[in-house]
């Protein structure tokens, strides 16, 4: 008989957390199916493991060998895991996927990994993140100025570069500081998750977003598990991680269009705004300047940079003529 | 005995160390929630850094207090039988239960603590967030090292019971809630 | 399987005792290097961080310290007192008072290791100096403290609409006239045993040189400061100038302001202070950690995957399916913590409720009141552990076990009115 395996991931969502833990879900239906048995992941959620932000330390340390999380949390341990999830006015889902698997980004990804002993995956994307809920509409950069807003990361520093301040709020208390102006505008995720925390209740202005064009999610694999893996082993998690990654997108896409028509007819309260001209240019030099310290300070952040502003160059000429072509279209005879 | 003695008053004097470090951050911790909020409402100026600072200090409080509150007998125990109960028998609960949970369970979280702070310092882990706290190993180290006072605290404990079995001294009566009357 | 022995043998060990922390703390590991090797205890560094990066529960230490401050200055004492000599005669102003102090604080805070312990350094002594009933005494104040669960702001409220994708201020709202019920009763269930039975709670003695008027007029004079403390502390969280945990540092700095305008303050004083709330503070956050190190280990040797099959086991009828499921609820809280169940139990409920064409919103109510009550259980409530470890020592665990029995038995009434009356509340039992 054929060695059986059985590996452990963890998962920074709580258990049952919608479209994200269905991800998990469906990897490990699939592993199992395809493998006939002979591959099985048994999934902790965070109320088992307790550490939501611990998933890259505990799979580094091998007491998981996989897990389920998003690279541009460990931005503070290794500052370069931060170009793999999604960058202000950055790549398109299906730019950045091209990107990963045919533009070299995969390779990137995995030499930013590889010195901790593990291997990453795409691992489903939510598509266009929501630019977050203001109680407050923005007119200009002086709105921005002195705002108090719950965005954490890389996209905080962009928002901070504005004039904005950055406040953490502990998530079980957003919902209050929201409504009781502690903090003037809350950054999360989409219609289909922001609408279980209720912010709709509270705040009339949902902004349309820019700082995470195409958060992907991510896969980590111990290094040491994936070479004890038959080959055939490996490819079935190859592909399962694949799918499973698409599958979030067009998910992602069904909840958030389900929610959004749900939000519309329920709460008449919101507005959909976008930020003025004025504001996006201050935002997308600001974006630049990071960067540019970003890849001044580190050579294999300056490579990956480069890698993505050369693809998103090329590959966003063919969406103009394409994609855009044909909302434009659209648009027209609506 | 002379040297038991010895050790467990020096054990007991590190256990007021811990103690005295643990208030000097709650009176801080105390402080900057407050001037957190006073910058906020007032001058409408928020740092990220100064609101992990307030956890930094929270955590101080509560994992340097363990020990303390070890050597005060501040935690809290069932008392079905045990305040009736003579010195002896107390002694020999205090001495058993110092060196099989106390010291063991330090010496784990001490042990995989220590290769958690390591790993933070090797990694320079830092805030992800805009204008954060760097060096993030520094309150990661605080997990063994405070294991590490658990551990002879626990070994105090030991040491006082000792101190009880031969006669030398005395459990107070009515431990617990005695210290905050 | 093993879960369910390490339960028995935690019991047990408990009543030796030893410290409680420790107890949890050294039988999880006994059983956890037996079940799963030393490797498990990896975990632990994780799970303390994430208690440390919890900022919620940073109003812990900081509404003890005001607690401490108040107790010391003895301006807490001047509040309870004031209001229950504003009883007059009655017997019982005190317990009252003390509840209707635990709702304001609860409507500040929804950490009940928070409330239960200020209110057990605010209230307890003075109940002991006016020969109060020791058990009504620490039956009143755990209940009263135990309510910040249930009156929001509340955790498990947080909890629950995450784990039943409900938006919170759904919840809140809801759970405000079932929070009103409770108190109600408390209340009404003081005023009925003291008629009965006077000599649990003595009325206050009434100066005899002066008259009930000049009486109420002195007492409300000495209740204005400390509760306007306490006002600051609600007004801050209503008005969003603080956090509902940052509000508790108001309260700090607002008590130890107090102290200097009453002229109790001292450098000393504060230092003490610091002192016992640092001394307090341990020993809720070592039983915090115990506990996670317990159920660590009960969910990693598969105590997770033995709950999930029990219930799916449940009826697959309305009536049935509610009555079991929170029956099933109750039990386990006498031996789990909240958290876990909210995490472990809802989501497998949820799902089953959902296709009954049950009211989540109600459901969510139930299951909030149902874990409310695991607090006050025995033999491993928490704010049963929280108020022994502050109260005098003339006060046994048995005399805390007894004590909040009537209180235990109000909570399930209101539950079963809640389950009975959905519309009392304001609430339907289907869609
Ligand atoms: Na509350
Ligand atoms: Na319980």
């Amino acid at each position: 008989a054929q060695e059986k395996f059985t590996l452990r991931m963890a998962e920074t969502w709580g258990p049952n957390f919608p479209i994200f833990g269905d991800t998990t879900k469906r990897f490990a239906e699939n592993v199992e199916k395809m493998s006939n048995g002979r591959l099985q992941v048994r999934i902790d959620s965070a109320n088992k493991h307790k550490a939501p932000l611990g998933v890259f330390d505990m799979v580094k340390a091998g007491q998981y060998d996989l897990g389920h999380s998003a690279s541009y949390y460990w931005k503070g341990k290794v500052p370069e895991t931060l170009y793999f999830t999604s960058m202000p006015f950055g790549m398109n889902a299906m730019e950045q996927y091209a990107w990963f698997y045919h533009g070299g980004g995969m390779e990137l990804m995995q030499e930013v990994y590889e010195p901790h002993n593990m291997l990453s995956f795409p691992g489903g994307n939510t598509g266009v993140q929501m630019g977050g809920w203001f109680r407050k509409e923005i007119k200009s950069l002086d709105d921005l100025k002195g705002l108090k807003m719950r965005i954490p990361g890389f996209a905080g520093e962009v928002f901070a570069e504005v004039g904005v301040n950055p406040t953490n709020i502990a998530p079980g208390e957003l919902y209050t500081a929201l409504e009781r102006n502690t903090i003037d505008a809350v950054e999360w995720v989409g219609p289909a998750l922001d609408l279980r925390l209720g912010f709709q209740q509270i705040a009339d202005y949902y902004y349309t977003g820019w700082h995470e064009p195409a958060t992907e999610l991510q896969f980590l694999v111990n290094k040491k598990v994936w070479e004890k893996l038959p080959q055939d082993l490996q490819e079935i998690m190859r592909i399962a991680m694949r799918t499973a990654s698409y599958d979030m997108l067009v998910h992602s896409q069904h909840e958030n269009a389900k929610a959004w028509a749900n939000i519309k007819e329920e709460y008449p309260n919101v507005q959909i705004k976008q930020f003025p001209q004025d504001i996006f240019q201050a935002m997308y030099d600001a974006n630049k300047k990071l960067l540019k310290e970003a890849a001044a300070g580190s050579e294999i952040a300056a490579k990956i940079i480069e890698s993505q502003q050369n693809y998103l160059e090329q590959s966003r000429a063919y969406t103009d003529i394409s994609e855009r072509a044909y909302l434009n279209t659209m648009a027209e005879v609506e | 005995m002379r040297w038991i003695i010895k050790l467990d008053e020096g054990l007991g004097k590190l256990s007021n160390l811990c103690g005295w470090i643990a208030i000097v951050a709650l009176i801080l911790m105390t402080a900057n929630v407050f001037y957190d909020v006073i910058t906020r409402y007032v001058f409408n100026d928020v740092s990220i850094g100064m609101q992990e600072m307030e956890w930094h200090l929270y955590s101080v409080v509560f994992l340097f207090g363990i020990p303390y509150a070890l050597r005060s007998d501040g935690h809290v125990r069932v008392d079905v039988f045990y305040n009736n109960w003579g010195q002896k028998a107390r002694a020999w609960v205090n001495l058993v239960g110092a060196l099989l949970f106390v010291i063991p369970f330090a010496y784990l979280i001490g042990t995989y603590g220590y290769s958690f702070a390591i790993d933070a310092y090797q990694m320079g882990e830092g805030s992800g967030d805009p204008g954060g706290l760097p060096h993030r190993w520094i309150i990661k180290a605080v997990i063994p090292l405070t294991a590490i006072f658990t551990a002879t605290a626990g070994l105090g404990m030991a040491t006082f019971a000792l101190r009880v079995l031969s006669g030398e001294k005395q459990y107070e009566e009515g431990h617990g809630g005695e210290g905050l009357a | 399987m093993i879960g369910i022995i390490m339960f028995g043998v935690a019991l047990l060990m408990l009543m030796l005792g030893f410290p409680v922390a420790f107890t949890f703390g050294g039988v999880a590991l006994f059983f956890g290097i037996f079940a799963e090797g030393m490797d498990l205890f990896a975990f632990m560094p994780y799970r303390i961080m994430s208690v440390m990066q919890n900022t919620v529960l940073m109003a812990v230490p900081l509404f003890i310290f005001m607690g401490v401050v108040l107790q010391r200055t003895k301006l807490a004492e001047q509040l309870l007192s004031s209001m229950g000599r504003l009883f007059g005669g009655l017997p019982g102003g005190l317990a009252i008072s003390t509840i209707l102090v635990g709702a304001l604080l609860a409507a500040s805070t929804g950490v009940v290791g928070a409330s239960v312990v200020a209110m057990g350094l605010i209230s307890l002594p003075v109940m002991m100096a006016h020969k109060y009933d020791k058990r009504l005494s620490t039956g009143t104040i755990c209940a009263a403290g135990t309510l910040g669960q249930i009156v929001p702001p509340s955790i498990i409220l947080i909890i629950l609409g995450d784990v039943l994708g409900l938006p919170v201020g759904d919840l809140f709202k809801a759970a405000v006239w079932p929070g009103v019920v409770l108190i109600g009763l408390y209340i009404v269930y003081i005023l009925i045993l003291t008629r009965f039975k006077p000599e649990t709670a003595p009325a206050m003695p009434a100066d005899p040189d002066r008259s009930r008027k000049q009486e109420i007029v002195s007492a409300l004079l000495a209740i204005i400061p400390p509760l306007a403390l306490i006002v600051v502390v609600l007004g801050s969280i209503f008005t969003g100038i603080a956090t509902p945990t940052e509000s508790a540092a108001l309260g700090g700095v607002g008590a130890v302001v107090l102290a200097l305008i009453y002229r109790q303050f001292s450098f000393q004083m504060v230092w003490d202070s610091a002192r016992d709330t640092v001394k307090v503070t341990a020993m809720v956050f070592a039983i915090l950690i115990g506990a996670t190190a317990f159920s660590m280990v009960f969910s990693y040797t598969g105590g997770d995957y033995l709950l999930e099959e029990w219930m799916l086991q449940l009826p697959g009828e309305k009536w049935g399916f509610i009555v079991l499921a929170m029956l099933v609820i109750l039990v386990l809280g006498f031996f789990i913590d909240f958290v876990e169940i909210s995490f472990i139990i809802v989501p497998i409920l949820a799902p089953i409720a959902e296709a009954l064409g049950i009211n989540m919103l109600w459901f969510a109510i139930l299951i909030a009141m149902n874990l409310q009550t695991s607090f006050l259980t025995p033999p491993f409530g928490f704010s049963l552990f929280y108020l022994k470890g502050v109260a005098p020592p003339q006060i046994k665990t048995t005399d805390i076990y007894k004590g909040v029995l009537p209180f235990i038995l109000l909570q399930i009434l209101v539950l079963a009115m809640i389950i009975i009356f959905p519309g009392w509340f304001g609430m339907s039992s289907t869609y």
